[in-house]
């Protein structure tokens, strides 16, 4: 990006999960989809088992939008399902409830909108991969809160990574317009568990080097 | 064909049948002719920018926020202070001439906390929804895209924790759906023209 350097510095990277998978795929074609697709838009190895041999995934060019749209769709599902469980749990309650609630809708219409969209592109949405959300997650409302910001902090590094490899107009319209969504539940999920809702005066993105930075904590040897 | 023929075109070479479901009708791309250039689409962020920076500077001058509404506000300062600089720096170093910053009278919004953070939870709403209008018009200028996009992710971010902190119901107030709206910019200017007290060509 020409405008400015990212201001967040390296430190305020943390470990997700203490670096240990959450998301399980039942085909390993999907899992190698989602990684590739993590380092097209410089997010989300984090999430998926990495392994050394992955690093050719890594390698290859810009992906398509049904590729992105898909990689995008494996976060929304991530998301959905946290939201889903934690409000079954009942982990906030009150005003937090009441912002979290619509939180979880718009993950589930975020799904439902991509699907569609690969669909009518003529792709084929993504699995719906298995989640492994560490204990205590839906129970501790502290963990709970850490987690939820970390996946908006992603999501929202995620989208703004695609925004320049999109290639329809209207697949980054759609996107841009999720995308803002992902900020609004980011301040808010950081207004609640009492951080900085604004970290920095513009949204970041990540580069292919700093995904294999924080891809590298994950690798099976 | 011409520069200006590009970007413009960049709205047209859409698929009829990419249909956004969820989105359907409610998707407006920026009018054909809302833009003339990257640096017209620019201009018209700074003037936002311009507008809201002043905004806050009054109205954390005023004197009307204590705690942590006056921390939140203090950053918000500071963000579109930055983005107005780094509109500034950027229209120069693509050759163009940066609009001055407008006269602007933002009459009683400064009276209570209410009154101000109800005009900044406006002016946030807007100018999220007057990135999202204008971004198609930068589509074909990958990296001035990337950049309008991480200001727009970070008014929303604004616009949400306004809306959060004047206890407005989540939906409706501090979201505003599950996909953002744009706006054209005539709609924008009309909804930003009262508090622009002097002649600026946006």
């Amino acid at each position: 990006m020409i405008l400015m350097e990212s201001p967040i510095p390296a430190g305020r990277r943390r470990l997700l999960f203490g670096g240990r998978p959450v998301l399980t795929f039942r085909e390993e074609a999907s899992r190698r989809n989602f990684i590739k697709g993590s380092a097209l838009v410089g997010v989300g190895a984090t999430f998926v088992a990495y392994t050394a041999s992955d690093q050719t995934a890594f390698a290859q060019g810009s992906g398509t939008d049904l590729e992105i749209l898909n990689f995008a769709l494996t976060l929304e599902f991530l998301e959905a399902e946290f939201y889903t469980m934690a409000l079954q749990n009942n982990v906030v309650s009150g005003r937090e409830r009441e912002l979290v609630t619509p939180i979880r809708d718009h993950e589930m219409a975020h799904v439902q909108a991509i699907t569609a969209t690969v669909q009518d592109l003529g792709g084929t949405p993504t699995e719906k991969p298995m989640f492994t959300f560490p204990d205590g997650v839906f129970t501790d409302r502290a963990m709970f809160l850490e987690t939820a910001s970390m996946f908006e902090e992603l999501g929202v590094t995620a989208y703004h990574g695609q925004v320049p490899n999109i290639q329809s107009p209207d697949v980054l319209a759609a996107a841009a317009s999720i995308a803002g969504v992902e900020s609004r539940h980011a301040a808010v999920i950081a207004d609640i568990m009492g951080g900085n809702p604004f970290p920095a005066p513009f949204e970041n993105s990540r580069t292919k080097d700093e995904v294999l930075n924080l891809a590298g904590q994950f690798i099976q040897s | 064909m011409q520069r200006r023929d590009l970007i413009r075109g960049a709205g047209t070479v859409i698929p009829a049948t990419v249909a956004f479901q969820m989105l359907g009708a409610k998707w407006a791309f920026a009018q054909d002719g809302d833009f003339d250039s990257p640096i017209d689409v620019l201009n018209y962020a700074l003037t936002l920018e311009y507008l809201e920076a002043e905004f806050y500077r009054q109205g954390n001058s005023a004197d009307l926020l204590q705690g942590k509404d006056a921390e939140y506000l203090r950053t918000v300062q500071r963000d579109e202070e930055a983005h107005v600089m780094t509109l500034t720096d950027t229209i120069n170093k693509l050759g163009g001439s940066p609009v001055p910053a407008p006269k602007v009278d933002f009459g009683d919004a400064f009276t209570s906390r209410e009154s101000f953070l109800e005009a900044g939870f406006t002016f946030e709403n807007l100018g999220v929804s007057a990135y999202l209008g204008a971004a198609p018009a930068l589509f074909q200028e990958k990296e001035l895209l990337s950049a309008a996009a991480s200001i727009f992710g970070v008014e929303a971010r604004h616009a949400a924790i306004l809306g959060n902190l004047l206890e407005k119901p989540a939906e409706g107030g501090v979201y505003m759906g599950a996909t953002e709206t744009p706006k054209p910019r005539d709609e924008v200017l009309q909804a930003a023209a009262p508090f622009i007290v002097s002649t600026v060509t946006l």
